[in-house]
C-alpha cells in the first residue's frame, strides 16, 4: 500500500521532470512555426556556460533606444514593438512598459539593462543574445566575425529570430547569407 | 564483525574473563547486527559512480553536437532523464536497497539536469545559469523524500548554496537577493529533522550538522546589497546563533566533531571579533551610511531575534554555564555595534575586551574539563589577538618580544598544570 503510495507521488515528480523540458519545447517550436523572422544585425562573442557548453553571446546594433523617459529599472519587463528597415533588418519602433493593445506591430518581452541618463540611452537585454555553438567552432566564430568587421568584408551579420506575441526564439547566426555554423566550416577549410 | 573485535575475544576467552558461552553470543551478536546493516561502501561507490555518470553525460552534452538533427537531439535530451526515471520508479516500486535508491536517484537529479541543458542549447534559451539550477532543483526536491536518499539531501545542499552564489554574488553589476534560496533550505530542513529524530548517530547527520551551517555562511552574504556596514553585524550574529544551537544538548551531547554548529558558530566569532578589533575597520564601518528601513536590518534583526530566541531557551533550561562570554557576543557585540558607531576609539576598546575575555573563559572551561584542546584554544585566542595589536599600535620591539615570551611560556605553564592535576586526578 505505501509503495503503491510512493509510487503514485514518484509518478507525479516524473509528469513534471517531462512537462517541463516538452513545455520549453513546444513554446519554442510554436514560435518558430508559426512566428514572423526578423534580422537582427549582430556581433558575436564566446563565453561558456558550465553545463550547457559553449555559447557566444550576440551583442545587437539595435540594443539601444533614446528616450526621454529616466524612470527605467535595471531588470524591469519592457515590450520591444519591432519595425524592418530599408535594407529588411529589425529596428525599434518603440518600447513601452505595458503592452499596447492598439499597435498593430510585432513585439519581443525584453528586460532594460541599463539607463544612461546623460546620452539618455536605454540599453536593452533581449533574450535571444545566446546562441550555443559546438566547442571547438564557439571561439573561431568569434575570431573570424571580428575580423572580418575590422576589415569590413562583412556587412552581413544577423540573428534570425521569431517572434509571436512577445515570445521570441533564436533560430539561427546567419553571415553572408549561410548560418555561422557552416561559415566556421568553410573558413577552417580554407585556411587549412 | 571486524577482526579487531574478534582478536579482543579470542584474547579475553584466552585470559578467562569471559567464558566461550559469553564470547560465542558475543559473536553472534555482531552477526546478526551485520546482516541488518547493508553495505555502506556499495553505496557509496553508487551514488559517486552515479555523479560521474551523469556529470559525465552533461558534459558530452554540451559539446553541443551540430551535425545532429534538432529530433536526434531531443532524444538525446529524453533518454537520460527516462532510463533515470525507470530506474528510480523500479527500486521503489520493488522496494529495493539502500543502494539502489541512493544510486538510482542521484542518476536521475543529473539526467534531469542533462535534459533542460539539452533544451535550452537546442533552442538557445538564453536564462542565466541560477534560473537553471532553480529549475533543475526544485523538479528533483520530491526525490528527496520519496526515496529517503542521503546523497539527494546533500546534492540538494551543495547545488542550493551554488544557486545563492550565483544569484545572490554578482561580481559584475549589482547583485540582487536569492529569496528563493531560502524556499531551498525550507523543502530541506523537514528530512533534516527526520533525520535528527530518527538518525541522530549516524554520518549522515552530521555531515548535515557541518553542511547546513557552511551552506548558510556562505549565502547569508548576497541578502547584503546596499547597506554593507550592516553584514557585519548580521554574520556576528549568525555566528553566535550557530554556536547557540550548537549548546542545544541534541548536539551538545554529542562527540565534537560531529557538532559543526558549535565549532562554526565559535571560531566564526573570534574571527569575526579580531576583525572588527581593529581600529581601520570601525573607520570604515564609520564612513558607510546606516539605513533603518531597508532588507538588511530586517533580515538582522529576524536573525537576533532567532539567536535570542535559542539562548533564552537555553537559559531556561540551565544548559548555559552562566559565565561562558561567548554565548552572549553577539548581544554585546550588536550593543557596541549601535553604540560603537559614532566613535571609533570605544567600539575597538570593548571588543579588544570582549576577545580578552573571551580568551579566558575558554582556558577556564578547558582547565575545569580537563580538556587540552579547549585549553590551548584558549590561549591560541590570546595569541592571535595579540598578535593582531602588533599591527597597530606602536609598542617598542623589546615590549612585543616580552610580550611574545611570555604567551610562549603561558602555552608551556598552563599545559604543564593541567597534565600534573590530570595525572594527579588519575591517581586518585
Amino acid at each position: 500500500m505505501k509503495t503503491t503510495y510512493l509510487f503514485i507521488l514518484f509518478l507525479i515528480v516524473v509528469a513534471a521532470q517531462i512537462i517541463v523540458p516538452t513545455h520549453m519545447i513546444f513554446n519554442r517550436e510554436d514560435v518558430l512555426n508559426t512566428g514572423i523572422a526578423y534580422k537582427f544585425k549582430t556581433k558575436p562573442i564566446d563565453p561558456s556556460d558550465p553545463f550547457r557548453g559553449k555559447y557566444i553571446t550576440l551583442n545587437f546594433e539595435v540594443d539601444q533606444y533614446i528616450t526621454e523617459d529616466t524612470t527605467w529599472v535595471r531588470d524591469e519587463v519592457i515590450y520591444v514593438y519591432l519595425d524592418i528597415d530599408s535594407l529588411g533588418f529589425a529596428e525599434v519602433n518603440k518600447i513601452s512598459k505595458e503592452i499596447l493593445p492598439d499597435i498593430d506591430k510585432d513585439f519581443v518581452e525584453a528586460k532594460v539593462n541599463w539607463y544612461a541618463g546623460y546620452s539618455k540611452e536605454l540599453n536593452i537585454d533581449f533574450p535571444f543574445n545566446r546562441f550555443y555553438m559546438e566547442e571547438s567552432k564557439a571561439y573561431t566564430a568569434e575570431v573570424v566575425v571580428r575580423e572580418n568587421l575590422r576589415d569590413s568584408l562583412l556587412q552581413n551579420v544577423y540573428a534570425l529570430v521569431y517572434v509571436k506575441e512577445g515570445e521570441s526564439v533564436l533560430k539561427d547566426v546567419i553571415i553572408d547569407d549561410i548560418p555561422i555554423k557552416d561559415y566556421v566550416e568553410q573558413n577552417e577549410l580554407e585556411n587549412e | 564483525m571486524n577482526s579487531k573485535i574478534q582478536n579482543d575475544i579470542k584474547e579475553l576467552v584466552e585470559q578467562q574473563v569471559i567464558s566461550q558461552e559469553v564470547a560465542s553470543s558475543i559473536e553472534a551478536f555482531y552477526q546478526s547486527k551485520k546482516v541488518n546493516t547493508p553495505n555502506r561502501l556499495f553505496t557509496v561507490f553508487g551514488v559517486l559512480g552515479s555523479i560521474l555518470v551523469g556529470l559525465g553525460i552533461i558534459l558530452i552534452l554540451a559539446h553541443n553536437w551540430d551535425n545532429f538533427s534538432k529530433i536526434v537531439k531531443t532524444f538525446f535530451a529524453f533518454s537520460p532523464l527516462l532510463i533515470g526515471q525507470f530506474l528510480v520508479g523500479f527500486s521503489i516500486l520493488k522496494d529495493k536497497s539502500k543502494t539502489w535508491k541512493e544510486a538510482s536517484g542521484t542518476f536521475l537529479f543529473f539526467a534531469v539536469g542533462a535534459s533542460i541543458s539539452l533544451v535550452s542549447q537546442i533552442y538557445n534559451i538564453p536564462g542565466d545559469i541560477s534560473s537553471f539550477l532553480l529549475t533543475w532543483i526544485l523538479l528533483c526536491v520530491p526525490l528527496v523524500y520519496l526515496l529517503k536518499s542521503n546523497a539527494l539531501a546533500i546534492i540538494h545542499i551543495v547545488f542550493m548554496t551554488y544557486y545563492g552564489v550565483e544569484y545572490g554574488y554578482n561580481f559584475l553589476s549589482t547583485s540582487d537577493t536569492p529569496w528563493f534560496y531560502l524556499l531551498l533550505l525550507a523543502l530541506v530542513l523537514p528530512y533534516y529533522k527526520q533525520l535528527l529524530k530518527f538518525k541522530l548517530d549516524t554520518n549522515i547527520t552530521s555531515i548535515l550538522n557541518w553542511l547546513l551551517p557552511l551552506s548558510l555562511i556562505i549565502v547569508l552574504g548576497a541578502f547584503v546589497e546596499t547597506v554593507s556596514v550592516l553584514g557585519v553585524l548580521m554574520y556576528v550574529i549568525l555566528f553566535g546563533l550557530f554556536y547557540n544551537i550548537g549548546k542545544l544538548p541534541i548536539f551538545n551531547n554529542q562527540k565534537l566533531r560531529r557538532n559543526g554548529y558549535l565549532i562554526l558558530g565559535s571560531l566564526g566569532t573570534v574571527y569575526m571579533l579580531m576583525l572588527t578589533s581593529f581600529k581601520w575597520m570601525w573607520n570604515d564601518l564609520l564612513r558607510v551610511e546606516l539605513v533603518y528601513n531597508s532588507q538588511e536590518f530586517f533580515i538582522t534583526l529576524l536573525l537576533f531575534l532567532i539567536a535570542l530566541g535559542v539562548l533564552a531557551y537555553l537559559l531556561s533550561k540551565k544548559f548555559v554555564v552562566k559565565y561562558n562570554v561567548i554565548h552572549y557576543a553577539f548581544i554585546i557585540f550588536t550593543m557596541v555595534f549601535f553604540v560603537g558607531l559614532n566613535s571609533q576609539i570605544i567600539p575597538t576598546v570593548l571588543i579588544n575586551l570582549l576577545v580578552l575575555i573571551i580568551a579566558l573563559v575558554t582556558i577556564k572551561v578547558g582547565a575545569d574539563k580537563f580538556h587540552f584542546g579547549i585549553l590551548n584554544y584558549g590561549l591560541l585566542i590570546i595569541t592571535i589577538l595579540i598578535t593582531c595589536r602588533f599591527f597597530d599600535t606602536n609598542m617598542s620591539f623589546v615590549l612585543r618580544g616580552i610580550l611574545f615570551v611570555g604567551i610562549g611560556l603561558g602555552f608551556f605553564l598552563t599545559n604543564y598544570i593541567m597534565l600534573k592535576r590530570q595525572k594527579r586526578r588519575n591517581l586518585k
